[in-house]
């Protein structure tokens, strides 16, 4: 159980990226959803020691993840949102190098963990290949394979699903989710499906803040039958709905504007009841924290 | 369209901070080296800091340094938009190739004349600075600067600007263009060794060629005086114009390709890009296969060990990363390649000791391969001390990494070991190239462990050091080339600081203690000044490495706020280690400290000029006090080689020559090893300045006039630990030598006083004092080269170890081993000799001969057996024709002997000549019309035992050429007896070259031959030239004649000394009289010629001779003593002649002299054989500033 109490940050700038976050994260896949900048990658980036808070801890089954920093980077698996490679390096030489750092010293597990990642990840035939030579969906799938040499406890994944292809993407979420069993994964993203498709705990978090935590099924279950939707076709008639109710979001289906707002009661005038779904959830608890 | 792309340019270069960072680039040398003495290329003497001559070498200066600017500024005018990707938004717009390019191109120069005009700033703001020395500036004539700065400047920019321009739009590839930038420079630097070191006098064609003009300023300039070099720059003719025009057609070129070839099409400027992205894509697809979903996977499990073996496992895994990152890259291969060509091109110089082919013994190819590759290696160190530090964050990949558990150390020192193996392997790579070098030059005495030591134990700590340096603020500092500049900035400081006088080891970072190898000393007395130098700069550097760890960055805050909490607890964990370090250093820095300032006195050169100041200041005033002289010499001297000391007692006779009783006798203590001295009758002493070496000794009974007197004394030396630099080159475990400077010197020593004039400025002294004229009074009745003395007898008993040989002068009377001792008792018996004398001992081996009943011996380092014959036979050759010539050699013995190369030259002390280990025992004839500077250098040194040791001249103007330049002729002769007329001529041809540059050189004034004062360049090379012309005009039996005469009346004189006067006379009673004027105007005067052969034409006559005619202008100028001219009529006896065969090896078809009255003179000449060249004083006889005008080829009418 990974828990989080009162984590706070405020960058030398003066930017508030996290505030008075707490949050616990049993085994399994954890989602966590939000917009740029609402604090996911700091939240992240704490947990993988890269970062210092203000304020707050973090434990995961005691273990201390902000004071002992060297214990937490034994047990982590980390894939940043942005990053590079040695271009000259190959993928082979460079995940046994990454081995050796994470202490799998012997040999052999080395040499089979190793290829049983590049096999995971469909590298093996370029495994000795430069990486300076990989498309962004390769250098996305080495960084998958490296986040998850030496069994990780603690799987921190900063979009992942950025840049990869459907098939790629598919390939890399059943990997992760059957890795993520028995471990905490920490998994960020503002693609709703992912977590959807994934996840059985959520959160989303907007301005720093956590604005929801729980299941997906009971997240939706809280606005079911509370979603109405309504085409529009003129910029009047819009405004006109948006002065009236709380637009959740807006869409274009089959080239016209169809409005989704959240109401308790039936709005009528041209509304009808919408099926609703996780994006719902999301844009409806982003919208209603930006209002307050 | 055109003028769009050209504002554009601009406009973002005036944005750009690199402009104007370049700018002040450009102005700092030029800022420095007018404001600051010593800090550029001009060094002291009259020529002015901002005279044309000094503005024109800063310009080429910067222009060589600054063309990797001119790479940064032309590269990117085009990469930009392949960088950028904006290629594809540019060329799809109907825009024309004429204003694409041109506008790029002119922007950039633009651009680049701005940054390069800060030269001129830099040099207009270096004349206002308050601590400029006023006196060495002329006004700004900012015409001038400008001038200059077009024709060296604006020029290079011009063709080399284009260069890069071309090449970047030609390859669009930035690695290209400072490879190419690189190439470049490093070509240049090749052809500016091989000019140089060919030591060839004829160097049109290397200055026609020369891009960046350093060789052709040089050469162009070589002879100009301070009064042409303060005036004049180089005109746009002759050579000057060749060569600008030559580069700037090259430019022309270029500009011209880059236009024509350039393709102005988005397609085939993104093709090759094209290709690489969809080869990539295809490798993907094709690795990807079909992707199946896997339900269950399952990784293998795996153990994590963490523990000491992994922290090393890691370390190890992680240096081998960054050694393969560094040693994969492009620009690494470029530098090592780089590194690797000059260590060849300096390795294949080795044997060139100045112009003399020596052997390539290891200590000279070891210094000049690490000399010539440690730039690269210094180069390579500090910028893959930033790579490293910068990589994770470079690439991106520093989230990851900075997560691993890895220890803080460990990701440092692997750092440093990736550096430290690359700076090995190539340290390695460098001593092949010594051993090839050697190979290649047919030298096979390979000393490995030589090597070994230099290389890896001397050299490489330094470069760790300053790799240490260099991690540490690359670190420390929030950017890649703030470190760089930070680096290069230190790297300008510490010579800077050198400059302005701080010379203390301990706070110079990094700088180790000088020292020199010799084969005779080895490392000697340096192995414990460098070990606890070395050590201490490199725990130094441990020390820096620890904060380093400290303030490394790790995770992705980069406030430096942050950072320090992030190393607050790092700091706990380090101390025992920073603990380490701090002591380790400060052991080394203490060791070192008390060796270097409580064991022996700290003191700068500028602290010792001072000294040398202030005694000048206070005692000058005693310079003519009546004081004895002494008669006789008789000391007891132990060396102590293995201590480097000596301690001797003495005495010396002094005599009262003058008319007045004496009653004080003052002593200077010139090396400061006086211990005690006593009379023998009572005396009290009224003065012992010890800092200033000088002591007054009153007398009870004041010496009368002709009474003599005893006087004991008590000297020695006692050598203490080591010194930071300046140790004393006198004193070695194998190859002491010190001299009569470490015995007592009566009187007010001239010697001890300062002579360059900025140097006496500085300590607010006047101008040095000129010489007394020949005649004057008091000085006639001074000894020229020991005034407080007479001829003296001698007599030395000297002692040393019992394993090496110690010799003084003298015949050796006895010797003898008594308290494991060796004694060797020398006597001169009733001999008198010139009261200069020294002292050697080593472990010698020694080679012995006889010429009648001369005993000749030298003693020499074993190993250096390379020319002991030749020596022997300069030897036996100069007695017999100085005995037969001038006058019996007046010793038994002649000796020569090997002294460590502290010092380099050759010296003449009555019957020795110590002879420097460097020049000469392993000197190398490659060629048989190589000049062979040993034998010329052992017949000279044998002739000062003729003139310097029987005939001394008086303290006056001129006296020193009658030891010098008759030297000089004498080993001519000899020379001339074993190798004949042609090497001769080669010769002069150097002493003319070497004359021409000495008076260019010149920080007071020029004087005539026989006024001459303290100017090498005229007693030796206008010498030799000098006495050489007059015994090819009157004949060498009259000038022999003439000297025997002339040391027949004045050999061992007592006072007054003879002076030139007397010698031009002895010269002129020899002379006929229509030859007289050769004596005026060479000996008495400086006058030039300017000789020319205007054209030469031949035609053949019906009975198969050819009938050659040629004309010839000549000038003749007389010069006063700042190279001003002014014409003289001609009326002069000039050799003509007619050659076949080439300019090297000309063969004499007609050669006579002939009176020439008028400038044009046309000859006719008729020969048997079809000529080739034809000319006036086609030898170089006489003085000619331009002495390779003088032959032209004959043509065919």
């Amino acid at each position: 159980m990974l828990s989080i109490r009162n984590l706070s940050k405020t960058y030398s700038g003066g930017v508030r990226a996290l505030r008075d976050v707490s949050l616990d994260i049993a085994p399994g896949m954890f989602g966590l959803l939000g917009p740029n900048g609402a604090g996911k990658s700091t939240f992240m980036k704490i947990l993988a020691t890269l970062l210092d808070p203000d304020t707050g801890t973090a434990t995961l089954d005691g273990l201390d993840l902000i004071a002992d920093k060297d214990a937490t980077r034994r047990l982590l698996g980390y894939l940043p949102q942005e990053f590079g490679v040695y271009p000259k390096m190959s993928a082979v030489d460079m995940l046994n190098h990454l081995a050796v750092m994470k202490g799998i010293t012997k040999r052999g597990e080395r040499k089979e963990i190793v290829e049983g990642l590049l096999h995971q990840t469909n590298l093996w035939e370029v495994r000795k290949k430069a990486l300076g030579g990989y498309s962004g969906g390769m250098k996305q799938r080495f960084g998958i394979a490296q986040a998850l040499l030496a069994n990780p406890k603690l799987i921190i994944v900063d979009e992942p699903t950025a840049g990869l292809d459907p098939a790629e993407r598919n390939r890399f979420l059943n990997l992760l989710s059957s890795i993520g069993r028995n471990v905490v994964v920490i998994l960020s993203t503002h693609i709703v499906e992912d977590v959807l498709e994934l996840c059985s705990r959520m959160a989303i978090m907007s301005s720093g803040q956590l604005i929801l935590e729980g299941a997906p099924a009971q997240a939706v279950d809280c606005v079911k039958g509370k979603v109405w939707s309504k085409v529009v076709s003129t910029d009047t008639e819009r405004d006109t709905v948006e002065k009236s109710f709380h637009v959740i979001s807006a869409h274009m289906v089959a080239g016209l504007n169809e409005l989704r707002i959240y109401s308790e009661t039936a709005p009528g005038d041209g509304f009808a009841q919408a099926e609703a779904d996780l994006e719902d959830v999301y844009f409806f608890n982003l919208t209603r924290h930006q209002r307050n | 369209m055109f003028f769009n792309f050209l504002l554009f340019e601009l406009k973002l270069r005036l944005k750009s901070v690199s402009t104007y960072v370049f700018f002040l680039l450009t102005a700092l040398l030029p800022f420095f080296a007018v404001s600051t003495q010593g800090f550029g290329p001009i060094g002291s003497g009259k020529i002015l800091l901002n005279s044309p001559f000094a503005v024109l070498l800063i310009i080429t200066f910067v222009m060589f340094y600054g063309s990797i600017l001119l790479a940064a500024i032309f590269g990117p005018a085009i990469l930009r938009d392949f960088n950028q990707d904006t290629y594809q938004l540019i060329f799809t717009k109907p825009i024309s190739k004429y204003s694409y390019l041109g506008g790029r191109w002119a922007g950039s120069m633009i651009t680049a004349i701005f940054v390069f005009s800060g030269i001129v700033f830099g040099t207009a703001l270096g004349t206002m600075m308050p601590w400029t020395d006023k006196l060495r500036l002329a006004p700004n004539d900012f015409g001038m600067y400008f001038r200059a700065f077009f024709s060296m400047g604006v020029v290079e920019i011009f063709f080399l600007g284009t260069l890069f321009f071309c090449v970047a739009a030609l390859t669009r590839n930035i690695v290209v263009v400072y490879l190419q930038g690189v190439a470049l420079v490093a070509l240049y630097f090749i052809e500016a060794i091989a000019v140089i070191t060919s030591n060839k006098l004829d160097r049109t064609w290397a200055s026609i060629c020369d891009p960046m003009g350093l060789i052709m300023n040089q050469s162009l300039t070589r002879y100009w005086t301070v009064a042409e070099k303060n005036t004049l720059l180089p005109h746009w003719t002759g050579v000057f114009l060749y060569n600008r025009l030559l580069w700037m057609g090259v430019g022309a070129l270029a500009l011209i390709a880059a236009f024509v070839f350039f393709p102005m099409s988005a397609e085939v400027l993104g093709s090759r890009r094209s290709t690489k992205h969809a080869k990539a894509a295809r490798a993907e697809e094709e690795a990807q296969g079909k992707p199946r979903s896997r339900f269950g996977v399952e990784l293998p499990r795996v153990t994590q060990i963490f523990g000491a073996m992994t922290t090393w496992k890691q370390l190890l895994s992680l240096t081998r990363l960054r050694f393969f990152n560094i040693v994969r890259e492009l620009p690494f291969w470029a530098i090592a390649m780089l590194m690797l060509l000059f260590a060849l091109i300096g390795g294949h110089f080795a044997g060139n000791n100045n112009g003399v082919e020596v052997w390539p013994v290891t200590y000279l190819m070891v210094s000049i391969v690490s000399g010539n590759a440690g730039l690269f290696l210094i180069i390579i160190g500090a910028l893959y001390a930033g790579e490293v530090i910068w990589r994770e964050r470079d690439v991106r990949f520093e989230q990851i990494h900075d997560s691993l558990p890895l220890r803080d150390w460990a990701d440092f020192v692997s750092k440093f070991l990736a550096l430290a193996m690359v700076e090995t392997l190539l340290v390695s790579v460098i001593w092949v190239c010594g051993l090839i070098s050697q190979i290649t030059q047919g030298y096979f005495r390979f000393e490995m462990v030589h090597y070994a030591k230099e290389l890896y134990l001397v050299f490489l700590p330094q470069m760790l050091t300053i790799v240490l340096l260099a991690l540490f603020l690359q670190t420390l500092l929030g950017n890649k080339f703030i470190g760089h500049a930070v680096v290069i900035g230190f790297f300008i400081l510490i010579p800077t600081l050198y400059s302005w006088g701080f010379e203390n080891r301990l706070y110079m970072f990094g700088e180790i203690t000088p020292y020199t190898y010799s084969d005779m000393n080895g490392y000697g007395h340096f192995v414990m000044a460098l070990f606890w130098s070395i050590s201490y700069w490199l725990f130094v550097g441990c020390l820096l490495g620890v904060f380093a760890v400290m303030f490394a960055r790790r995770g992705t805050e980069q406030s430096f706020a942050a950072r320090l909490k992030t190393a607050r607890p790092r700091v706990a964990r380090l101390i025992p280690a920073a603990a380490a370090f701090s002591l380790l250093a400060a052991i080394c820095g203490a060791v070192f400290y008390y060796n270097t300032h409580i064991l022996n006195e700290f003191r700068t050169a500028k602290q010792s000029r001072h000294r040398a100041a202030a005694y000048e200041q206070l005692y000058k005033k005693y310079e003519r006090l009546p004081q004895p002289k002494i008669t006789a010499v008789d000391v007891a001297v132990d060396i102590y080689p293995e201590r480097r000391s000596f301690s001797a007692t003495g005495s010396y006779r002094l005599v009262n020559h003058t008319d007045k009783p004496i009653d004080e006798v003052h002593i200077t203590d010139t090396q400061e090893s006086l211990q005690d001295v006593a009379f023998d009758r009572g005396s009290k002493q009224t003065l012992g300045d010890k800092v200033h070496f000088y002591s007054i000794y009153k007398l009870d009974q004041p010496l009368r006039p002709n009474e003599t007197m005893k006087m004991n004394f008590h000297v020695g030396h006692t050598s203490r630990g080591f010194k930071d630099g300046n140790e004393r080159p006198e004193f070695a475990y194998n190859g002491t030598f010190f001299d009569r400077d470490y015995f007592p010197f009566i009187g007010y020593n001239q010697r001890i006083e300062l002579d360059d004039p900025v140097r006496r400025r500085e300590e607010k002294l006047p101008a040095l004092e000129e010489m007394a004229p020949p005649g004057d009074p008091y000085y006639s009745n001074i000894n020229l080269f020991t005034s407080d003395s007479e001829w003296v007898t001698f007599h030395a008993l000297v002692s040393t170890s019992a394993d090496q040989i110690a010799i003084a002068p003298g015949d050796l009377k006895r010797s003898w081993t008594e308290n494991g001792r060796r004694y060797f008792d020398y006597s001169m018996g009733d001999t008198r000799i010139n009261n200069f004398f020294s002292f050697l001992s080593g472990s010698f081996s020694e080679k012995s001969d006889q010429w009648k009943n001369v005993k000749l011996d030298i003693y020499y380092q074993p190993g250096h057996e390379f020319n002991l014959d030749k020596m022997m036979d300069a030897s036996k050759t100069g007695l017999e024709y100085y005995q037969k010539n001038f006058s019996d050699y007046q010793f038994d013995e002649f000796r020569v002997l090997e002294f460590p190369r502290y010092r380099r030259f050759a010296q003449s002390f009555p019957g020795t000549v110590p002879f420097s280990e460097d020049i000469g025992f392993i000197e190398r004839l490659k060629k048989p019309d190589d000049i062979d500077l040993l034998y010329f250098v052992t017949a000279h040194e044998l002739a000062h035992q003729w003139w310097g040791h029987q005939l001394i001249g008086s303290a006056t103007q001129g006296s020193n050429m009658m030891a010098e330049s008759l030297a000089e002729y004498s080993a001519l002769k000899v020379m001339e007896k074993k190798y004949g007329e042609d090497m001769t001529r080669k010769f002069l041809r150097y002493e003319l070259d070497g004359y021409l540059r000495g008076r260019a050189g010149e920080s007071r004034h020029e004087p005539p031959l026989v006024l001459v004062q303290r100017e090498p360049y005229v007693w030796y090379q206008k010498g030799s030239m000098t006495m050489f012309a007059l015994a090819d005009y009157i004949g060498e039996d009259k000038v022999n004649l003439a000297l025997r005469n002339f040391l027949e009346k004045n050999r061992y004189a007592q006072g007054p000394f003879p002076d030139t006067r007397g010698f031009v006379a002895a010269l002129r009673e020899q002379t006929p009289p229509e030859l007289q004027y050769v004596v005026t105007d060479m000996f008495e005067s400086i006058v030039l010629y300017d000789n020319r052969a205007v054209s030469a034409t031949y035609i053949e006559t019906p009975d198969k001779k050819y009938k050659v005619t040629l004309k010839v202008a000549s000038l003749k100028k007389k010069a006063d003593g700042s190279g001003n001219e002014t014409p003289m009529t001609i009326h002069d006896l000039i050799d003509v002649g007619v050659f076949s065969g080439s300019k090297e090896h000309l063969k004499r078809l007609n050669l006579h002299k002939e009176w020439i009255s008028q400038e044009n003179s046309t000859f006719e000449f008729v020969v048997d054989e079809q000529p080739t060249f034809a000319g006036i004083d086609p030898y170089n006889k006489l003085i000619d500033r331009n002495p390779g005008d003088n032959l032209t080829s004959v043509e065919k009418q």
